[in-house]
């Protein structure tokens, strides 16, 4: 089995599914959407991420890159177009300013690692959840994963974008999912394939072929993202789609500009348009009244 | 299994606005400044000069200078307290027991009472008492010179050297023994006069033996006689001031109080208990007894709920009681309980500032036969906690999760959210299969209460001296790094001359360079509780709390000679989350990935980690060398090896009881005061920083709560007789009702792992900052130390830091929030 390439393992979460979960981000995706919540997830690399905060400017860095992408004035600096993602660098930084996002992992690593919190699982209704990045990129992995994970007994969730082969998701991952948390971003798809860079057309006709067979255990998810998600227009004609598909539950994911700060991080820039503020519970209120036929929406 | 009546077990209509007498005690009880109480000093002191018959055993003249005390005890009634009795003269009084250390007060006769931090008052004449008639008869008589004219020049001598050199470990019979829970079941139902009763028939078969062992035994039962006596002469005067005050007191609601509380004193201790009320009183005024012979340090009711409920039942069943009136009784009991605190000189703030006596009460858990043993009188005492939010006593919840509803797991996670402290967590199952480890039977392991802090005993039939040594865990680490030699100490040579650690070829030869130093300053520790334990059996014998024990009277033995069913000695360790990471860095750094030589690294430690270089060194092993309370294999292993080692170690030598000793993890303050004498470490703690408190991973080291929680859990059994405090700081969160809920959880998965203990501070970074900044605007802030509650305010600076740094994890996603607080934070 080939490894895979993972962003971050987190434990403990409480909003992405049932009871206590863990999360394992793998790293690469298809989508670029510019809101993303975990930039540092989207390249399907290893890259080190800089944290200028915790930089002393010893040059420890520099003096072990190999290809001299590391410079220091004060505080170090990547240049992004050399940098191999290695590593070096990070694994002999003494403050932590250097960090390499992305480890391959083995199937037996990552499920012992999972499984360590099996107890808090058990007490809190809880279990594992899939995300990223996009987990359906490396969509083998996944289905290898699910099904030691269930054969444990754990509690299984997946959040998608939706964009993946449906015979081979059917077959490795399916059977062993106790729940889907699908994306739905954009009802109109030219203006999918514009914001995300690709069409939304293999991602609706996922997410009916998903309804079809497991309509109970699905969660459309919305985000609501100021001026590229959240307008009346599209707001509409998602409502509308989700009915026309008979969703059977649905959540709105209120904007938060969470991966605004990370995207620098990586190397990135900003996207200036977006708000620098979570979306206030009252403009959330808003939409959610959009959904006021609908019995769906969870909170 | 106990059916619950309560129809709320939250019993959120009960507050202190409807429980007045609650509320002005409570009031009372922060605005009272501690005063040095002399009385117990001086009427001791006069019975010894006086009165004391050399021919006596150490028994008889230990219940004669009780008695005496007791018969002379002034019967005061300081406020509207339900309950009659007072451990001392004052209002909030810190008694004196010239026996221990009293005497480090002598220097500070004139400035005590007006001294910048935690002032305790004492009156010129007490003063000057003190200073011409008490503490010159003292000076060769108290346990730390007897022990050292015992040792002489003898090869103890080079323990006592360590000890009071106070840098390597704490000898803490010196000051103490007490720590205990006794078994008031049998008091209850046939009164003090039924016990003397006992003991002076077993006293008539004794010497009928006419041998020797015969008449040591008759000696022991009549000490136990004259001492008991004692308390029923107190109770007499109890009952006879309370009917002089009835006689005066012009309010006829006050009058009432007055008469019921001498009819109360006329019943009990002394006679049978009839009642919820005389069942109360009768606790807290043998309370009291116990406190004129042992030292007012972690006497520990116990558990009160499953002792009292009968009482409660049957009074609720017959009318006599509502909920309101039992509520107030517990409640005037817990302000008792917090009546006294320790006379702290000022050289010890450092060390012990701020910490209450710690009497630790114990609730919930499962009865001998493993079942539910949660009642009605359960939600009551964590109810008064709730509302009371005081130091003492220190309230403890023992949790099986297999018989325990989950609604009293919730219930108390409440309690802790809404007290922000109180109370800790035990995990039953974990706990019971330590003592049954130690050869306790099963009903008697399941019968166990907490002592002080956190340590275990099989309620009145363990006496486990708890608190004999408290260890530096970092003394000998340091030995092992410098050829038997500590910074602090310069170039004495102090344990074995073990090899320059530059000249080894593995890690597990430092290891066993370590073990070296460990072991040799173990032995001096024990040796040295041995010798203390003799002056104790000479010195301080204790036949009025062995009354209430079993064991003593069937041994015809006192419990300082192995009088009582279990006789451990107990030791806990400081600075064990410091030696782990210390170790886990030179493992990794020195011999896995060598990035270090041994001799650069000592270099640095030594130099405390000076320069740009020595920095960066130092910000490598804290950041990036694997940390105790993380997946870490490396750091898994290191911890286990030392709490198995520990184990081994103590386990294999027996106390002059006859009993074996049992590590435990807690720490009081002295992690931070002995972090503050000790030099810099591997894990890249400069010189004089604190250490982690108890078994806690050092702040900062363990990011993921799960992983936390697991790496600490997995420690938890058969290896950690003495328990251990495990504290986690949570950050409150706005909805209270989903944060209890996965509180709860999160306990479960802990004690399913193992856990046996775990204390809670749920407060933020920022909030402590702002109280050690601005300590008025905080004048009640509970927090939880090591085992024990504290106000913020009394701590000192040390401690505060200690306090506001620790490790804060947010429980809406199980990560540690970075400490400082980021402006904004995440």
């Amino acid at each position: 089995m080939k490894k895979a390439l993972i962003g971050d393992i987190g434990r403990y979460a409480v909003h992405d599914g049932p009871g206590i979960r863990t999360i394992v981000f793998f790293k690469g995706c298809p989508l670029r959407c510019p809101w993303c919540h975990n930039p540092e997830f989207i390249a399907d690399r290893p890259e080190s991420a800089f944290f200028p905060d915790r930089c002393i400017g010893c040059g420890e860095c520099r003096d072990l890159c190999p290809v001299a992408a590391v410079e220091v004035d004060k505080i170090a600096g990547i240049n992004r177009s050399r940098c191999t993602g290695c590593g070096l660098c990070a694994g002999s930084c003494p403050t932590k300013a250097l960090e390499l996002v992305g480890r391959r992992y083995d199937v037996e690593e990552l499920t012992n690692i999972l499984l360590r919190d099996r107890l808090f699982y058990q007490t809190s209704g809880g279990g594992v959840t899939l995300s990223g990045g996009e987990p359906t990129a490396q969509l083998a992995f996944c289905g290898e994963l699910l099904q030691r994970l269930h054969q444990q007994g754990i509690h299984t969730a997946m959040e998608t974008n939706g964009f993946f082969a449906w015979d081979e998701f059917k077959t490795t991952c399916l059977p062993y999912l106790d729940l889907i948390l699908f994306d739905v971003k954009i009802a109109d798809r030219d203006r999918h394939r514009v914001v995300t860079g690709i069409g939304n057309e293999v991602i609706l006709a996922n997410l009916q072929k998903l309804l079809a067979v497991r309509a109970d255990d699905v969660i459309a998810r919305i985000p609501l993202i100021p001026g590229f998600t959240a307008d009346n227009e599209n707001i509409t004609r998602l409502a509308a789609l989700l009915k026309e598909l008979m969703v059977r539950r649905c959540s709105l994911l209120p904007y938060h500009p969470y991966g605004l700060a990370k995207v620098e991080k990586i190397g990135g820039t900003q996207n200036n348009t977006l708000p620098q503020k979570p979306m206030n519970d009252r403009v959330l209120h808003e939409w959610q009244c959009f959904f006021t036929d609908f019995d769906i929406v969870e909170p | 299994m106990t059916k619950i009546a309560l129809e709320d077990i939250r019993l959120k209509d009960f507050t202190l606005e409807n429980l007045s007498r609650l509320q002005e005690l409570r009031r009372l009880s922060f605005a009272r400044k501690p005063e040095i109480c002399i009385e117990r000093a001086r009427y001791i002191t006069r019975y010894l000069r006086d009165k004391d018959d050399p021919t006596d055993s150490p028994e008889v003249r230990q219940a004669k200078k009780v008695n005496y005390f007791l018969q002379r005890k002034r019967s005061v009634f300081h406020d509207h307290n339900l309950l009659a009795g007072s451990t001392t003269s004052k209002a909030l009084g810190a008694p004196l027991f010239p026996e221990f250390f009293a005497l480090t007060l002598w220097p500070e006769l004139d400035t005590v009472s007006t001294r910048a931090k935690n002032p305790q008052k004492l009156t010129p004449d007490e003063a000057r008492e003190l200073n011409l008639e008490i503490f010159p008869f003292w000076m060769e008589n108290n346990v730390l010179e007897l022990t050292r004219k015992r040792i002489g020049n003898g090869k103890s001598a080079e323990c006592l050297k360590l000890f009071e050199s106070l840098v390597f470990f704490i000898a803490a019979k010196a000051g103490c023994i007490s720590h205990a829970v006794p078994a008031y079941e049998v008091m209850l139902e046939i009164g003090l006069s039924g016990l003397i009763g006992m003991a002076a028939r077993r006293e008539t078969v004794a010497l009928a033996h006419a041998s020797e062992e015969g008449n040591r035994q008759a000696d022991f039962y009549r000490a136990v006689q004259i001492s008991l006596q004692g308390i029923v002469q107190y109770a007499e005067h109890l009952a006879e001031e309370a009917a002089t005050l009835a006689d005066v007191a012009d309010d006829p609601e006050v009058r009432q109080e007055f008469l019921d509380m001498a009819k109360v004193c006329q019943q009990v201790p002394a006679g049978p208990t009839t009642n919820f009320r005389e069942a109360v009183n009768a606790i807290w005024i043998c309370q009291v007894g116990i406190h004129a012979e042992n030292i007012n340090m972690a006497m520990s009711p116990g558990r009160l709920d499953k002792l009292l409920y009968p009482y409660y039942k049957r009074d609720m069943e017959a009318g006599r009681l509502d909920i309101s009136r039992a509520m107030e009784l517990i409640g005037c009991l817990w302000l008792k309980i917090a009546d006294n605190v320790t006379m702290v000189p000022e050289a010890s703030e450092e060390m012990f500032g701020g910490a209450g006596t710690v009497p630790a009460i114990t609730l919930g858990g499962v009865d001998a036969d493993g079942e539910d043993a949660v009642n009605d009188l359960t939600y009551i005492m964590l109810r008064v906690t709730e509302l009371l939010r005081i130091r003492d006593p220190n309230v403890n919840a023992r949790y099986d999760y297999e018989k325990n509803s989950k609604e009293y797991c919730r219930r108390v996670s409440e309690v802790i959210l809404n007290t922000k402290a109180v109370p800790a967590f035990f995990n039953d199952r974990a706990n019971i299969s330590a003592l049954t480890g130690q050869g306790e039977s099963l009903e008697h392991a399941r019968d166990y209460a907490v002592i002080g802090c956190v340590e275990l005993a099989s309620s009145g039939r363990d006496y486990p001296a708890s608190s004999s040594i408290m260890l530096n865990l970092a003394a000998p680490l340091e030995m092992a790094l410098f050829q038997g030699k500590r910074p602090i100490t310069g170039e004495e040579q102090i344990g074995p001359a073990t090899p320059d650690p530059a000249s080894l070829k593995s890690f597990e030869e430092f290891w066993e360079v370590f073990k070296t130093q460990l072991d040799w300053l173990i032995e001096k520790a024990i040796d040295l509780n041995e010798q203390m334990g003799a002056v104790h059996q000479q010195m301080m014998p204790s036949p009025l709390l062995s009354a209430f024990f079993e064991g003593p009277m069937d041994k015809g033995k006192d419990l300082i000679q192995g009088g009582s069913l279990y006789n451990s000695s107990g030791a806990t360790h400081i600075a064990f989350a410091d030696v782990v990471d210390s170790l886990n860095a030179i493992e990794q750094t020195v011999f896995i990935d060598k990035k270090y030589r041994f001799a650069e690294l000592l270099q640095m430690v030594k130099a405390d980690f000076a320069g740009a270089e020595g920095e960066k060194m130092r910000l490598y092993l804290k950041n990036r060398a694997p940390k105790y309370g993380t997946e870490h294999p490396l750091a898994r292993k290191n911890a286990r090896n030392i709490v198995g080692h520990l184990f081994n170690l103590y386990q294999s030598h027996t106390n002059y009881r006859g009993g074996p000793y049992r590590p435990a993890y807690w720490t009081m303050t002295n992690h931070a005061g002995l972090g503050g004498i000790t030099g810099a470490l591997p894990n890249g703690r400069k010189s004089g920083e604190f250490f982690a408190s108890g078994i806690t991973p050092v702040s900062g080291a363990a990011p993921e709560l799960t992983a936390c929680l697991n790496a600490v859990a997995e420690l938890g059994g058969e290896c950690v007789p003495g328990c251990w405090a495990l504290n986690i700081k949570y950050s409150p969160e706005a909805d209270v009702e989903k944060m209890t809920e996965r509180f709860a959880q999160t306990i479960e998965a802990y004690f399913r792992a193992g856990g046996q203990q775990v204390q809670f501070n749920i407060m933020t970074y920022e909030m402590l900052l702002d109280a050690k900044k601005h300590p008025e605007k905080y004048p009640e802030l509970m927090v939880r130390v090591s085992g024990y509650s504290a106000y913020f305010k009394d701590l000192n600076e040390l401690m505060k830091d200690e306090l506001i740094t620790r490790t804060m994890y947010d429980l809406a996603n199980g990560r540690a929030v970075a400490y400082p607080p980021e402006k904004g934070g995440k």
